[in-house]
């Protein structure tokens, strides 16, 4: 086990956004948070990656409470509908990954490649379209040495092939030993590429596993996960 | 925990990221476009007022202070990083410090172990860096002053531009702050003009009411920055201004953080700023001060002040005049200043009914000085410094020093029409600072 979430809780004012929440993640496994809208996924990622302070609940490291100070050394989260720095170029931005956060220089050219990026050095950020700049963030999260890597929806405005590449790209690192949390609202990406789900509705966990093993959670005899996640919200 | 030769790397990063920030920012070109025009105004009308006063068309030539470069041509010249300061600069900090959090760079940032602090460090150092490319057109008046026979004292000149640099990092620290408190540039624009509001508030309330406000306006940032411009430097000012900055900048540290929850960040502030409180509270308490002025316009003559530093008994002067009667005014900027320099126990304690006087005229006692050295007392009417001088020799018994000729300022006549400055300021900076965007853009990418 990489790590553990046990308990945890946040709510907004009177309104509570996660209730209890525990899983567990796998090293190695490429783990699909999935949920219907304002089921708490981003919420759960900020509290997580320590954005966000949650209200109650730990993050274990090998039993042991990781503060949210001290989980730059664990996580690194890609939040989803940001614009960071609009007036860099996307080849800064990358230089300044490897260089500001600690990002692995060796790998700039593969995940330029894998991303198909190489057209796009020179365009300033802010410039760029929706599925551009999420690759662009996208090749920033790959960068970064964290053993795990959280990305709140990565296949937001992406076409089919671009996504299926990105998937590919993805397996790849995750075959290297990267532990990949993935946030993704829609199901079928999620079946496509994922080992393992936790499934989130209303703030709370309702079903952690594979398929199968969420299926029969569910008590329904399937190996299709929409009509898993539909029997579980 | 990342090793210093890491962070050092790291700061590097932040701190050419920060810098491409404020390249890529529109308002700090704009900031720099206005600086020359702004300077040009001020520059040329002043030194051509210099010029009358100098005997220019055939007119006599003033006498002393009036041809004090500093007063004369220097103040008025580098007003313009004055109205920048309050009008412009605040924009370009707002953004710079604003922009990471719309954006949601910090929150891909804050991931990283690198303190707040140094975070809001590099933000100041290329703000400040910004403000000294942005001082260049005032300063540039220098060399043109000195080609067309003009003569410089230069410890007043560097308290000047001191000064205005103190100034520039109150903006910065503040408008930083507001930024980091604030959601949305509009709102932190709005605060950060509030506060500068409030300080010229504060300043009239001091003016009207005396007594605690005006100890109070005596440290917002325009009368800071008049006292530089007259080339005093007080060690409580230079003290309060520091301490300003940094919990300015301090509190933007605390609330750029993320993952902390607001009471928490709320708490912090509260403890920070009632620290920040009492050691304002205790600056006040400094009374070194150093006038570098050429004119000693902050002094009185030196023979006066070594008579003066021979009292060791207390003095204490009640003043009957109202806050807003001139005689007051006269007395405090003119007399009383200078005494503090010389006898920093010294202890005035304005005595008035009403805030301007005016009704107050009638009654007995209004307009007297009385002085109480030593149990004896002694009322005097004069408000200039030889009558508060006269007073203090009598009540203490020293025979009153000779003048001497050599301590008088005779001043710097200069009757010359400003050549050159229309051009330099009017064309060749606004030309130099759009070719420096272009270039600068262009590079970015």
């Amino acid at each position: 086990m990489l790590f553990e979430v046990h308990q945890l809780s946040k709510r907004f004012g009177r309104l509570p956004a996660l209730s209890g929440v525990s899983f567990r993640v796998q090293p190695g496994e490429i783990l699909g948070l999935i949920g219907p809208n304002g089921a708490g996924k981003s919420t759960l990622f900020e509290c997580l990656a320590g954005v966000l302070p949650c209200d109650e609940g730990q993050l274990l490291l090998e039993g042991f409470p990781l503060a949210p100070r001290d989980r730059h050394s664990l996580l690194f989260y890609v939040p989803d509908g940001i614009a960071p720095w609009p007036a860099q170029p996307v080849g800064w931005v990358l230089d300044y990954t490897i260089g500001f956060l600690g990002g692995n220089p060796a790998l700039r050219d593969e995940v330029i490649a894998q991303l198909d990026l190489s057209t796009l050095l020179r365009q300033p950020l802010g410039t760029l379209s929706k599925g551009q700049r999420k690759r662009a963030l996208l090749a920033v999260g790959l960068l970064t040495r964290q053993p795990a890597l959280l990305i709140d929806e990565p296949f937001e405005g992406l076409d089919l092939r671009q996504s299926r590449d990105i998937g590919a790209a993805l397996r790849l690192h995750a075959a290297r030993g990267r532990t990949l949390f993935l946030s993704i609202h829609q199901i079928a990406d999620a079946a496509r590429l994922c080992d393992r789900f936790v499934l989130l509705n209303g703030g709370e966990v309702r079903g952690e596993g594979t398929v199968a093993e969420l299926a029969s959670l569910a008590g329904v005899d399937t190996t299709n996960l929409e009509e898993v996640f539909l029997a579980l919200t | 925990m990342p090793s210093p030769d890491r962070s050092l790397r790291r700061f590097l990063w932040l701190l050419n990221k920060e810098f491409r920030e404020l390249v890529a920012s529109k308002a700090w070109w704009v900031l720099l476009l206005a600086m020359g025009p702004l300077t040009g105004m001020s520059f040329i009308g002043a030194m051509r007022t210099y010029a009358e006063v100098s005997g220019l068309n055939g007119g006599s030539a003033g006498v002393g202070e009036a041809l004090s470069p500093l007063i004369g041509v220097w103040a008025p010249a580098f007003s313009s990083c004055e109205l920048a300061a309050v009008f412009l600069l605040p924009f370009v900090a707002i953004g710079l410090v604003a922009g990471d959090r719309q954006s949601g760079a910090l929150r891909l940032e804050m991931q990283q172990p690198f303190g707040p602090g140094l975070r809001i460090t590099a933000k100041a150092l290329v703000l400040l860096a910004g403000w000294l490319l942005a001082m260049l057109p005032p300063l540039s008046a220098i060399p043109l002053w000195v080609s067309l026979g003009g003569s410089v004292w230069p410890p007043e000149l560097l308290t000047l531009v001191l000064g205005h640099l103190l100034n520039a990092g109150l903006t910065i620290a503040l408008a930083a702050a507001m930024a980091s408190l604030a959601e949305h540039h509009a709102t932190a624009a709005i605060l950060t003009l509030g506060v500068t509001v409030g300080t010229w508030i504060l300043s009239f309330l001091g003016a009207i009411q005396g007594g605690l406000w005006e100890r109070a306006a005596a440290y917002t940032p325009a009368v800071m920055v008049s006292q530089f411009q007259h080339g005093l430097i007080r060690l409580d000012v230079l003290g309060a201004a520091s301490l300003l900055i940094l919990a300015g900048l301090a509190i933007a540290a605390l609330w750029l953080r993320t993952g902390v929850s607001v009471p928490r960040r709320g708490r912090e502030s509260a403890v920070l700023l009632t620290a920040t409180a009492a050691l304002l509270a205790a600056c006040t308490l400094l009374t070194p001060s150093w006038d570098t002025s050429e004119s000693r316009g902050n002094s009185f003559p030196r023979a006066d002040e070594q008579a003066l530093a021979a009292i060791r008994q207390p003095l204490f002067i009640e003043v009957h005049l109202a806050p807003e009667d001139p005689r007051r005014v006269e007395l405090e900027a003119r007399a009383l200043s200078k005494l503090r320099r010389v006898l920093p126990g010294v202890q005035v304690r304005y005595v008035s009914s009403s805030s301007i006087g005016l009704f107050e005229q009638a009654q007995p006692g209004y307009g007297e000085i009385w002085y109480s050295l030593a149990g004896r007392r002694a009322m005097s009417r004069a408000t200039t410094p030889d009558g508060l001088l006269e007073a203090i020799y009598s009540l203490a018994g020293i025979t009153p020093p000779l003048e001497s000729g050599a301590d008088i300022f005779r001043g710097h006549p200069l009757a010359k029409e400003p050549k050159g400055a229309a051009a330099l300021f009017y064309f060749v900076w606004p030309a130099a600072f759009l070719a420096g965007a272009i270039i600068a853009r262009r590079r970015l990418s």
